[in-house]
């Protein structure tokens, strides 16, 4: 029986073995470091929002602590969003008519909740607690990024649990006082490689890598 | 899966342990056509994980309560049942219940909840509820039923004086529907209350009635009970204070106990929790009780106990106790009790069943108190439930059994007496006996209105003609109310919810009908403001509502003049009927009760405690009567009573259970629903009630029972079916000795494992388990209360057939001395006489776990403080783990058991624990959710109470310790160090953290010394 084919195409009969040889490696490699990048954890992205005006920088700019508005945040695993009566005290007087406010109105009208967009999430099978990372000197920064400069909040860290571990693995790193903790553009008066362990001992801060530490 | 298989292949049978086939591939498919399935299932799964999250939604509050959100809170409230309230502490995350608690405070729970109250919350959140106010099957609207049932418009219809006003009601302890009742007899004088006691609430009041001249609330005082002799009664399980009584039993049963051990003898038809406490433990049939009481009566008077008041009375008992002989019983149990309650005269209790006829409680509190009982372990109140005393005592003196109140309806009825009727309670058309005919006298009442949680057998026997109306029952947890515990202490019932469906509750109707238009919240402040006293009254309602008790015991009434001379007629008329006679037991289930949780999924599925029965019923026969009639479980047999009614009959069948009353059948009631609503009942099971007739009615006890094969066959769903433990109790489940025996020879283990490094606990702390078998009474309480912790799902009858069922933690239960042939189908063998053994089982968090050996992906590991940790969402579904776990308490989803509930039963979901799906493999985790909350809590600088798992806090007996081993305070030290001490398999090496106490029983020496320890 003739050749199929010319002996020309050799090498390319060999470099598509070789291809697909590498293809079996890249391909699930390639996928595993995909869903690691902004696209697919979400890293970077803003959600909309019904009061679209909303701007956190402003609110920072007024020296708003993070905690008058996510009071949940050093009580409880949520953060928790404001009550929307919340919005009133200080916006009453000024802004309240305006067009950027029809949410908020509507909402105290109807006595609804006004639905805001989750921008950090989390999924379903990790139980992540706020109360105790604030209380252990983890900054709302470190997760949150500089909310100080975003007006809708975006989501500043991947959020994967390769993120989590990083730091659950190695906590000193990342702890500041306690005091510290809402500060925007924090840095540390002396370096981290001393004042963290420092911390971790006064706060009784451990690795915990535990899978039920999370997953329950 | 076929009784019978071939054989002939080299398949010998594994043993009864394994249902027959088990070792054969399945059928139905070619492995070729498996293989090309799965093949292609597996591709196309690849791409199912290619979707991005769903974007979600965060909805704040408009105006913020005072509460943190996702902080549960917890409210006192109280569960009614049987006229009895229980105290409970429910938890609420963000609004909605989710799981319920005892209240440490209330006299009737003291911390405990047992198995329905437990499963309530499922039952808020049923989706079959009714959610609409119907007037002939349409919808209509309260106020239009507000309009027609105004007094005036009742009194131009029903008289001026309600002379053709009826009501029936549950019994019920409630001081607002009292004080409501009352206003309205006032209103209406001649309006009529009938109650329904289907639960025969009355029975202890007919016992005390005939016993000394008038009703009373007997107490009984277990914990400083010496002696125990219990005739046909479950005051360890479902009682209405069981929980209480059981906790202060087992405070005795304890080996190491400071007081002592008591020593329970219990005679009973038919196993129950109260008889797995037994030293000794007769098979008696129920109609036989009052007999084997008058054999005990006799006994004692035979030992020297005086009967000075009654001196033929005297001579009577002793040429009772001379002849003997002819009781079909073992007159060693007569003896030995006896003696026994001689010995601790003053320091024993006799407590005989409510469903049990008058007399024979009667004989009980009589024994009590010529033993010197009353007064010490056993004392007497005015009735909780008063009205329905007046019922008992008027049928005491009639000396007829307490009429329930659908006969005195249908009499009324029959009369043409009866213009409106309001029925605020029961389900009469279900349990009213066949005879009385209700069901067709109800459609022909002008103006029915019912109060019903769902539309059921009376909304259908009431039909869509006339003026039926049909309202919407609200939940206890949707309601405002009261009601009393069994000492008379009353408590508070408040909602945790608006109700779903706007349901309504029963004294809402009894204030319409006395012209009061108020909120039944305002009716209750009222009623209390005027029991607690209008100064400081705010202060004392919210110490009220937070402490979940408004008051106290009822007091002691002295003990009254017994009347003795009433024995002497019982001495005739309590004789052992005929052997070979058959008799039912007809007595509301251990799931489902009266039939009124029959809609309740995890009470369905929960495996009947010792005989294992998932989402079915059958009647109960033992050993010796199945070999007598050739039967073998899952026959189907037609039982028939010939009666008055012309003789009614029912197939059911029957299942062969260790431990029952020979020459009798224990058919639970509360199956065979028909109900429009109760879609999840219909078709389990067959109605009971058919069998009852009115005069066995209250007792339950129906002699004379046909009983026909008919050759049909039904394949009972059990959990377990095997009783042996073949010869390896010491190793599965010990008895004290063989602990203690191992104990003081180390053993030797069958196989050195030397591959694992011995364990180094890292963690500060170290979780572990205690389980003390010699408190267990197999309640089952335990394995509901994980099923509401953890988000169990349930899986259905078809698929706990396949041994799929899902729950977290179960009951397994063995006979110490059966053979092995006993267990085969077939051949029934020597289970008659058996020593149970109970056995809790559930993840043994093993330090050496070989589960964790052999997961591919990791997904279950060890933690730091000694937990074995299950990761669901890293679980790929090989069940390897499950096939390398000795305990079998691994647990796969072999379906998206949770991805089709309804809307409102998500609403019952834990938040704090996983919602699990398809394919992923789960078990116990020791509540793993709260003690990662508990050390929170204790991280943030806050108090938090010790940790307690879902199963130990329900816990009525606290069988089960649970706690970190470095903390020397834990109360799971207790007893892990003893000789009564076992790990389950230790010879496998697995070193689990779960440890059991051995049971110990207290054999009376005059007992022939059995091998299992009791007779």
């Amino acid at each position: 029986m003739p050749a199929l084919f010319p002996p020309r195409t050799t090498p390319l009969a060999r470099a598509m073995a070789f291809g697909l040889g590498l293809l079996v490696i890249a391909l699930p490699v390639g996928l595993m470091w995909w869903v690691r990048q902004p696209p697919v954890t979400g890293q970077g992205r803003t959600a909309a929002q019904p009061v679209a005006a909303f701007s956190h920088r402003l609110h920072t700019r007024f020296r708003i602590d993070c905690r008058f508005c996510h009071a949940g945040a050093e009580r409880a695993a949520d953060a928790g969003l404001p009550a929307t009566t919340m919005c009133v005290p200080c916006h009453e007087p000024v802004w309240l008519s305006g067009r950027e406010f029809a949410a908020v109105r509507q909402s105290l009208r109807t006595a609804r909740p006004i639905a805001w967009n989750r921008v950090n999430r989390v999924p379903d099978y990790v139980f992540f607690n706020h109360a105790i990372h604030v209380n252990k000197g983890v900054g709302c920064e470190t997760c949150h990024g500089r909310v100080d400069r975003m007006d809708l909040a975006h989501q500043a860290a991947p959020l994967t649990m390769g993120w989590c571990l990083d730091c659950h693995q190695d906590p000193a790193k990342q702890l500041r006082p306690v005091s510290a903790v809402t500060e925007m553009g924090y840095r540390p008066a002396r370096p981290q490689a001393e004042l963290g362990p420092e911390l971790a001992r006064a706060y009784h801060v451990r690795p915990l890598t535990d899978c039920t530490t999370c997953h329950r | 899966m076929s009784g019978a298989h071939p054989q002939e292949d080299g398949h010998r049978p594994r043993g009864p342990e394994f249902p027959p086939g088990a070792d054969q591939p399945p059928e139905g498919m070619s492995r070729r056509a498996f293989l090309e399935l799965m093949g292609a299932a597996l591709a196309l799964a690849g791409a199912s994980g290619c979707f991005r999250q769903p974007r979600e939604k965060i909805l704040p509050y408009v105006v913020q309560p005072e509460l943190t959100p996702g902080v549960p809170r917890y409210y006192a409230t109280a569960m009614e049942l049987d006229g009895y309230a229980t105290g409970l502490l429910v938890e609420s995350h963000d609004g909605r219940p989710t799981k319920v608690e005892g209240n440490p405070d209330h006299p009737a729970s003291i911390g405990a909840a047992g198995l329905w109250a437990q499963a309530s919350v499922l039952g808020l959140y049923d989706p079959m509820r009714p959610r609409s106010l119907r007037r002939n099957g349409r919808r209509a609207a309260w106020g239009m039923l507000a309009q027609a049932l105004a007094p005036a418009a009742l009194a131009a219809r029903a008289g001026a004086r309600g002379a053709g006003l009826h009501l029936l009601l549950e019994p019920t302890g409630s001081p607002l529907t009292a004080a409501l009742l009352a206003r309205l007899r006032a209103r209406f004088p001649d309006a009529r209350v009938h109650w329904d006691a289907g639960g025969n609430a009355g029975g202890v009041y007919h016992g005390t009635a005939l016993a000394f001249g008038r009703p009373l609330q007997p107490h009984y005082d277990f914990a400083a009970a010496d002696v125990v002799v219990v005739l046909d009664a479950d005051p360890f399980g479902a009682e209405p204070n069981a929980l209480r009584w059981a906790r202060e039993a087992a405070s005795r049963r304890d080996p190491e106990a400071r007081t002592g051990m008591s020593r329970v003898w219990v005679a009973e038809p038919t196993p129950t929790p109260t008889g797995m406490y037994a030293d000794h433990r007769l098979r008696v049939r129920a109609g036989d009780v009052g007999a084997l009481a008058m054999d005990l009566l006799a006994a004692l008077v035979a030992l020297g106990t005086s009967v000075t008041a009654a001196r033929e009375l005297a001579a009577a008992l002793r040429a009772r106790a001379a002849a003997g002989g002819d009781a079909p019983w073992n007159p060693a149990w007569v003896r030995g009790a006896a003696a026994d309650l001689h010995a601790a005269a003053g320091r024993g209790i006799v407590i005989a069943g409510t469903h049990q006829p008058g007399d024979v409680q009667a004989a009980a509190h009589l024994l009590n108190h010529l033993l010197g009982n009353t007064g010490r372990t056993v004392w007497y109140t005015e009735p909780v439930l008063p009205e329905v005393a007046d019922a008992a005592r008027a049928a005491a003196t009639a000396g007829a059994p307490t009429p329930p109140g659908a006969a005195t309806l249908a009499q009324a009825i029959e009369a043409g007496a009866v213009d409106t009727l309001m029925i605020l309670g029961g389900n009469p058309a279900l349990t009213a006996p066949a005879e009385l005919g209700l069901p067709r006298a109800l459609a022909r009442v002008r103006q029915v209105v019912q109060l019903a949680a769902y539309r059921d057998e009376t909304t259908a026997a009431v039909g869509a003609g006339g003026d039926h109306w049909f309202v919407p029952a609200a939940h206890y947890l949707e309601r405002w109310g009261d009601g009393r515990a069994w000492d008379g202490t009353p408590a508070l019932v408040q909602p945790l919810v608006q109700p779903l469906h706007g349901g309504h509750d029963a004294a809402e109707l009894v204030a319409l009908l006395a012209g009061e238009r108020s909120t039944v919240h305002e009716l209750l402040r009222a009623e209390w403001r005027g029991r607690a006293g209008a100064a400081g009254f705010d202060g004392w309602w919210d110490a009220a509502l937070r402490r979940g008790v408004c008051g106290t015991a009822a007091p002691r009434v002295a003990p009254p003049a017994a009347r003795l001379e009433t024995v002497a007629g019982m001495l005739d008329r309590l004789r052992p009927a005929p052997g070979g006679a058959l008799e039912a037991v007809l007595r509301p289930d251990a799931k489902v009760h009266d039939g009124r949780f029959a809609n309740n999924a995890w009470l369905q599925e929960m495996p009947a405690p010792l005989t294992t029965l998932s989402w079915d019923q059958a009647a109960l026969v033992s050993p010796a009567t199945a070999r007598r009639l050739g039967l073998v479980s899952g026959d189907v047999v037609r039982l028939d009573v010939s009666g008055a009614a012309g003789g009614r009959a029912l197939e059911v069948p029957v299942l062969v259970t260790p431990g029952q009353a020979d020459d009798c059948l224990a058919l639970p009631l509360g199956y065979g629903r028909r109900g429009e609503d109760e879609r999840l009942a219909r078709g389990v099971g067959v109605d009971g009630y058919a069998l009852r007739t009115a005069a066995t009615a209250a007792s339950g006890i129906v002699p004379g029972v046909g009983l026909a094969r008919t050759g049909a066959h039904r394949d009972l769903v059990l959990t377990q079916h095997h009783w042996s433990l073949l010869d390896r109790a010491e190793e599965i489940v010990p008895s004290a000795a063989e602990a203690g025996a191992q104990h003081a020879t180390p053993p030797a283990p069958r196989r050195q494992l030397t591959i694992f490094q011995p364990v180094q606990p890292q963690g500060a702390d170290q979780w572990a388990m205690t389980i003390d078998l010699a408190r267990c009474t197999g309640c089952s309480a335990c394995v509901v209360a994980c099923q509401a912790e953890n988000n169990v799902p349930v899986v259905g009858r078809e698929e706990v057939g396949k041994g799929r069922e899902m729950h977290w933690l179960r009951i397994d239960r063995y006979t110490r001395d059966g053979s092995d042939a006993a267990d085969a189908a077939d051949a029934a063998g020597s289970l008659d006489d058996p020593d149970f053994a109970l056995q809790p089982m559930l993840c043994q968090h093993c330090e050496k776990a070989p589960c964790e050996y052999v997961c591919p992906v990791a997904a279950t590991m060890h933690s730091a403080d000694g937990l074995n940790e299950m990761i669901y969402n890293r679980c790929v579904g090989t069940r390897f783990c499950s096939n390398n776990c000795p305990y079998k308490v691994r647990r796969f989803n072999w379906f998206d058991y949770n991805g089709e509930v309804a809307a409102t039963e998500a609403l019952a979901k834990n938040p704090d624990v996983t919602v699990r799906g398809r394919g992923v493999m789960e078990k116990c985790t020791f509540c793993v959710q709260r003690i990662r909350e508990h050390q929170i809590a204790r991280e943030l600088g806050q108090a938090p109470p010790p940790v307690l798992t879902a199963c130990q806090q329900a816990c009525p007996t606290e069988a089960i310790r649970f706690g970190s081993l470095t903390d020397p305070a834990s109360p799971v030290h207790g007893g892990r160090e003893s000789p009564r001490a076992f790990s389950a398999l230790a010879e496998l090496g697995t070193a689990p953290r779960v440890r059991y106490l051995a049971q110990r029983r207290n054999p009376s020496p005059l007992m022939r010394p059995a091998p299992g320890g009791a007779a």
